[in-house]
Formats: C-alpha cells, sequence, structure tokens
C-alpha cells in the first residue's frame, strides 16, 4: 500500500453458506482518483462495498483505509450511496438531509446549512422544505447524491448514482465527480454504464464471480484489451509496410491499419516518419470498456 | 473522544426519531385528545351515576306497624333533622354531644309513617304510597325480629331504610331512660376511629385506610404506568425499524452508526416519545386531582416518599430494558404486525408483576416476592412493592441488587438487540429462520 492509497482491499473473501460472494479479491485504491468498481450483477461489488462500510463482515481478509486497518470512526470520512437505497419520506428534504450530516459528525446547524448549499448545487434549491414523497424520482436520487456528498468526504461510493437521470442530470453528476477529483476527493464508482467508466475513471477493477479480473489505469486496460490496430490520416496514400498486416480506408485520407504481431504503434510511427510520408493523425485504437467487459465475463463463463 | 463519537450518534439518532415521532398528527392527536375523550367518557358514564346517587338520598317513605308499642309515634317520623324526640335532643346536647346529634340527623334520609294495622300499610304499598313497611311484632323485644315488606320488584337502589329503622328504633328506646353521654355511646357507640400501625422497629405511624391506600396506590400505579408505558412505546418502537425498511435507509444508516448506537438513539428517542405522552397524560390527572394533596397532608399520612424516589430510576431502568428488547425482537419482523406478533410476548412479561399483585400484596416479603426481585422482568415493581408495603422488611443490599441485576440486563438486551436488530435490517424480505437468525447474530459483532 503506497504514501497514496486511500483504500487497500487485502485478501477479502466472504461466503454465504454454500455460495462464495468474495474470493481472496484485494487491490489497491489511489487518491484523488474516480475508481471505478465493475462487473456483472452478483458478482460481489455489493458485498466489497458493504464490508468497506463495516455493514457486514468479511471472512478473511482486511479493508485499510487511510493508511490503517479500518475502523468505525473511518466510516464518518466516507460517503455512501448505497445501490438499495431511499429517504424518509414523511420528513422534509433539508431535515432528512441535516439528518444524514449529523450522523456523519457535522454539527446540527452545520449538517443544515451544507444542506441547503447542496441542494441549490444539484439545481433543486426550492426543495428544501418539501417532504420527500413530493419528489420526483430524479429529485430523490439527486437529493441522495447531495447527501452521501454532504459532509465533503474524503472517499465516496457512489453505487449506480445516475441510473434514472435524464442526460442534463447525468452531466450535473459527472461535473460533480470531476470536481472532487479537482478537490483532491477519491470516488469510487460503480457503474454498468462503460460510457462513464471511460469518461471518468482513472483506473478500474472488474470483479466477476467474487474474484478480481482486470484492475488498472483505464487507459492501460483498454490498451491491454484492444487488437493492435491504429487510425492514420496520411494525404500521401497508405503504402505497404513491413510492420502492418491490413489497412481498410474509411474515407479519404483515412485508414485502420492492422498492426503485425508484436508490433508497437510508436514502431510504425517512428517508420513512416522515416521514410518521410506525410502523418496528419496517428490514433492507437483502444477497445471500448464495453467491448472489453463483455469479452472479459464471456471468457470467464466459457 | 470515541465514547464522545458514540454519543453524538445517539444524541443524533434520538433526536431525529423522537421529533418524527412528536411532529405526526396522530401522536398530537393521541396525546392531546384521549384526555378528552376520557374526560367525556368519564363524564356521560358519571352522569346517569350522579343522579341515580341523587334519588338514594332524597328522603323515601316507609310505613311501620307498631304491633310493639316501642315507637309511640303519632305521625310521619324521621331521625332526620328536627325529627329527634325532644328530651333526648336536651340530653345530648347537656352531655356536649353535637356531634352525635349531627351524625344521627345526616344520616337520616328516610320518613316512617306508622299505621294502625298491617292491612293499612299494605294498601298504601299496593298504591304506591309508601315504598315499603316494617312490622315490629308484639314480641319485638324479646326477639329483636321484624319483618319488612316491599313490591315484588328488583330494587337497585343502594339506599336501605335497615339502618335508619334501627336509628329509630334506638332513639325512641334510649329517650328518658339512659343520661346524655351513655345515649350517645348507644346510638354511636363508636365514633372516628383513629388507626395506627406498629413497625417492626416499634415506631408508631398512621395506619389508618388512607395510609394503607397510599402504599398500595404507589406500586399499582408504578405498575399500571409501566405496563401503559411499555404497550403504547412498542407501537412507536417497532414503527421506527419498519420505516427504515420501508424507506431503505437501512445501509446508509449502518454505515453512519453502530447497530447499537441506533438502538440506543431509537430507544431514547422513540421511548422518550412515548414517556412523553405517558407524562402529560399523567399531568392532567394529577392537575384535575391537585385536591388531594392538601388531603393528605391535612391527614398526616406518612407518604412513601423512599418508594417514590425509588421508583423513577427503577421506571427508567426496567424500561430500557423491555424497550431493548422489543426494539431488537420487533426489528426480525418482516412486517408490522409480524414484529408486533414477536414483540407480544415482552409486553405480557412486563404485566407479570400487575397480575400477581394480588398473591404478591399477601406477602410482600415471602419466597415469590423475594424471587421476582432479582428477575429484570420483574425486579423494578417488586422493589417498589416491596418498598411501599413494609419497607423494613426489603434490605439494601436486595434494593442494590436489583438495581445492579436491571442494569447489567439492559446491557446484555442492549447487545443482544443490537445483533438481532443488524439481522432484521438486513433481512428486508421475508422473515428469517430462527437457526439463520442466530447464526447471523453469531457473526454479526456490534
Amino acid at each position: 500500500m503506497s504514501e497514496s492509497t486511500i483504500l487497500a482491499f487485502v485478501g477479502l473473501s466472504k461466503s454465504y453458506g454454500q455460495t462464495s460472494a468474495l474470493r481472496n479479491v484485494g487491490f489497491d485504491v489511489p487518491a484523488g482518483e474516480i475508481f471505478g468498481l465493475l462487473g456483472p450483477n452478483g458478482a460481489g461489488k455489493s458485498t466489497l462495498i458493504r464490508i468497506l462500510m463495516d455493514i457486514i463482515r468479511p471472512d478473511a481478509g482486511q479493508v485499510r483505509v487511510f493508511g490503517e486497518p479500518r475502523r468505525r470512526e473511518h466510516l464518518d470520512r466516507i460517503g455512501y450511496l448505497p445501490e438499495e437505497r431511499g429517504l424518509y419520506t414523511k420528513q422534509t428534504v433539508l431535515d432528512v438531509m441535516t439528518y444524514f450530516g449529523t450522523l456523519k459528525g457535522l454539527s446540527r446547524a452545520d449538517a443544515r446549512r451544507r444542506g441547503a448549499e447542496w441542494l441549490d448545487r444539484v439545481a433543486l434549491p426550492h426543495v428544501g422544505t418539501w417532504r420527500i414523497d413530493r419528489l420526483s424520482k430524479g429529485m430523490s436520487q439527486k437529493v441522495q447524491i447531495a447527501s452521501a456528498l454532504l459532509a465533503d468526504p474524503e472517499l465516496c461510493i457512489l453505487d449506480e448514482p445516475t441510473t434514472g437521470l435524464d442526460p442534463v442530470n447525468v452531466r450535473l453528476v459527472q461535473d460533480l465527480l470531476i470536481e472532487r477529483r479537482r478537490n483532491g476527493r477519491t470516488t469510487i464508482l460503480s457503474t454498468h454504464h462503460m460510457n462513464q467508466v471511460e469518461a471518468l475513471c482513472d483506473r478500474v477493477a472488474l470483479i466477476n464471480k467474487g474474484a478480481l479480473i482486470v484492475y488498472g489505469e483505464v487507459d492501460e486496460v483498454r490498451r491491454r484489451y484492444s487488437l493492435p490496430e491504429v487510425r492514420v490520416t496520411a494525404p500521401g496514400g497508405m503504402p505497404p509496410l513491413p510492420l502492418v498486416v491490413g489497412a481498410d480506408h474509411e474515407g479519404d485520407s483515412t485508414w485502420r491499419v492492422r498492426l503485425a504481431d508484436g508490433a508497437e504503434p510508436s514502431a510504425l510511427l517512428a517508420d513512416m516518419v522515416g521514410r518521410g510520408m506525410a502523418v496528419e493523425r496517428f490514433e492507437p485504437l483502444l477497445a471500448p470498456m464495453e467491448d472489453i467487459f463483455l469479452r472479459v465475463v464471456r471468457e470467464e463463463r466459457v | 473522544m470515541n465514547r464522545m463519537r458514540r454519543w453524538i450518534k445517539i444524541q443524533a439518532i434520538a433526536t431525529f426519531e423522537f421529533l418524527a415521532v412528536v411532529k405526526r398528527p396522530g401522536y398530537l392527536i393521541t396525546t392531546f385528545g384521549m384526555p378528552v375523550f376520557m374526560a367525556i367518557y368519564a363524564g356521560v358514564v358519571a352522569l346517569p351515576a350522579y343522579y341515580a346517587t341523587q334519588k338514594d338520598h332524597e328522603a323515601a317513605l316507609y310505613g311501620v306497624v307498631d304491633r310493639a308499642d316501642v315507637l309511640h309515634l303519632s305521625g310521619d317520623a324521621t331521625s332526620a333533622q328536627g325529627h329527634l324526640p325532644a328530651q333526648l335532643r336536651d340530653a345530648l346536647e347537656a352531655a356536649g354531644q353535637q356531634a352525635a346529634i349531627q351524625r344521627i340527623e345526616e344520616d337520616a334520609t328516610v320518613t316512617f309513617r306508622p299505621f294502625v294495622s298491617e292491612a293499612d300499610a299494605r294498601r298504601a304499598l299496593l298504591g304506591r304510597r309508601v315504598k315499603g313497611y316494617f312490622v315490629l311484632p308484639p314480641d319485638y323485644l324479646r326477639t329483636g325480629a321484624v319483618e319488612s315488606y316491599t313490591p315484588d320488584a328488583v330494587d337497585l337502589s343502594s339506599a336501605d331504610p335497615r339502618d335508619d329503622l334501627g336509628t329509630l328504633v334506638r332513639e325512641r328506646l334510649v329517650a328518658g331512660r339512659v343520661d346524655g353521654g351513655a345515649a350517645a355511646r348507644i346510638l354511636a357507640p363508636v365514633g372516628d376511629m383513629h388507626r395506627f400501625a406498629v413497625t417492626r422497629t416499634g415506631e408508631v405511624r398512621d395506619g389508618g385506610k388512607m395510609a394503607s391506600a397510599v402504599r398500595l396506590v404507589v406500586p399499582l400505579a408504578f405498575m399500571v404506568l409501566f405496563l401503559m408505558s411499555i404497550l403504547m412505546t412498542s407501537g412507536y418502537l417497532m414503527q421506527g425499524t419498519a420505516i427504515e425498511k420501508e424507506n431503505k435507509v437501512v445501509e446508509v444508516l449502518l454505515s453512519s452508526a453502530n447497530p447499537d448506537e441506533i438502538l440506543a438513539g431509537k430507544l431514547v428517542g422513540l421511548g422518550g416519545a412515548g414517556l412523553l405522552q405517558i407524562c402529560i397524560w399523567l399531568s392532567i390527572v394529577l392537575l384535575a386531582g391537585l385536591g388531594i394533596g392538601p388531603m393528605l397532608m391535612a391527614a398526616h399520612i406518612d407518604v412513601p416518599w423512599t418508594t417514590i424516589a425509588l421508583a423513577l430510576p427503577l421506571f427508567v431502568l426496567s424500561f430500557l430494558f423491555f424497550g431493548s428488547l422489543i426494539l431488537g425482537t420487533g426489528s426480525l419482523g418482516s412486517t408490522m404486525r409480524e414484529a408486533q406478533q414477536l414483540a407480544m410476548v415482552w409486553s405480557l412479561t412486563a404485566a407479570l408483576p400487575l397480575i400477581t399483585m394480588g398473591l404478591l400484596i399477601k406477602d410482600p416479603h415471602g419466597l415469590v416476592a423475594r424471587v421476582l426481585t432479582w428477575l429484570p422482568f420483574t425486579s423494578g415493581a417488586l422493589v417498589v412493592l416491596r418498598s411501599s408495603m413494609d419497607p423494613g422488611a426489603l434490605a439494601w443490599w436486595e434494593v442494590a441488587g436489583a438495581v445492579l441485576v436491571l442494569c447489567i440486563s439492559i446491557w446484555g438486551a442492549l447487545r443482544m438487540g443490537a445483533r438481532l436488530f443488524r439481522v432484521g435490517l438486513l433481512n428486508a424480505g421475508a422473515r428469517p429462520s430462527w437457526r439463520e437468525v442466530i447464526r447471523q447474530a453469531r457473526l454479526a459483532t456490534p
């Protein structure tokens, strides 16, 4: 666990009767990143998060947070938006937010003030005195996200935060997460929306059947699971080259180029420049996260 | 620091739960509407009773056929005011027996009309001119036998003319035959009786009916109020856990506070709301019965202050104990109804001292009472009962022991309740089997 690691799972295992929910799972979450926790339904993500939040206890392994073994006091510094979530329907929005804030160690007055500020930030400044059951599903979702972020936690776990939100509000939530990263805060994002992972996450961990399958920086993971292909725009044409096994013309002066086994894109670029070719655009093609997800999960099934 | 943090969380949960309940319209209606309802109900019940009593006090006319010739009545006679034989009145006044005169006159509400023959009296009865008639046979002085004739109908009136007839006969028999003092004692042989009780240490204290009543009322009030509090509050306690399940805020709550912090906070908040309701009702009752205070003071009754002082902490401790059990057990129910069924066993247990009170009063320091003093389910009520009935026989170490047992039991109940609470909250679907509950509770270290 390096100094910049805010959270580390070490050899976690958990079973429910005969069913193994987690099998020796371990990885680090560096501080100040947006970390994607991925996996199909029933993979063990929720179990992992519940263990982190001390809602359930692991059979083996350890959770280290803020550089030391996780204690109850640490939870005040961790925000949480669970998958199975709701609000006290008969209470007013601000009362509920104040309550959740005080449970995270804020004073009542501070929690209330921050509650009002956060309602403003999620574009709901007028609903503070509304009863929760008056809110629409999207409004309720935003209030829950605001409640999780109210105490400005150093680490926040958001399980499917954008489900049910319209594109405008999805963007609003994404902006909040980016702002958190800018402020050095860490967010663990559990989601099935791979486009969000690509757009937001610095690093991912993919869990399947209770085991860690993929872990690493997003670009590195995408490279690792990508075919050796580059997109090239060369106005002078694309002649046969030793490192190239095929090229598909995509229009104008652009080709989708397949590299030979073991060939690096940087070597191809150097070869093209060395030959005096005019290269306007040279883009290694990374596999979409969705493809990686599907491929890895299918391989596991097989 | 850690303790402070825990207290802050408990306080936050307690405040939220308390405000959530007391702001509910249903709570306000029950709290302030119940006394109004009870007052109206009492009025509806009391009004006919009042008129019935008034009717009983109205003068009733009875016939009397004096064959023994002891009454010498020349017209309607009563033992009421102005109808004491003048000779007797003078004798009583001369002997300073004004109190006896007053008592005789106040008690009399029956007028007796002399009839020459039984046939005349029967005609008057059939004609509803008299409510009944008495016949004093010729050998009355020797036998004391009197015949009473009343209509063949059910009479539920509490008025009984036999005492009035007895007084009338005594007045007429003693008039002119004995002096005033003796006459007063014949007419009212036992005046005011002062009762005293001698304690085990030889101390003499008030032992009147009122004193006995006070000594019985304190533990009875404790038991009734305690049972009421448990029954009223158990609903709130179970509603508290049901709301978390229903609104799916369980995980957020468990990620912010320990199950025992949540349990303690709910217990204080929801229990406080229930107790506040009881306090409001009690205050209304006390305000309505303010007159009893001066009456007790005037009667110089030894109020069992030690018992009353013990009652408050024992009430709170017993309440916390039962509340933890109800909250923990109730959280296992998947619906409010199921939760109530599960927690019913504790409500029934809380009623145990009240159910067995008759037996316990007979022997407040017997084996049963002593054993129950050491059981956390009954110790609070038993200490209050024994201390009130006969404080001398209750050793200090029994009181200390009962408090200790309750404190340890509360700790145990909170720990057990917290485990059940965690298991119950996380099982939001169908209620888990008892085997599963035990298995999960063993894993779920709070």
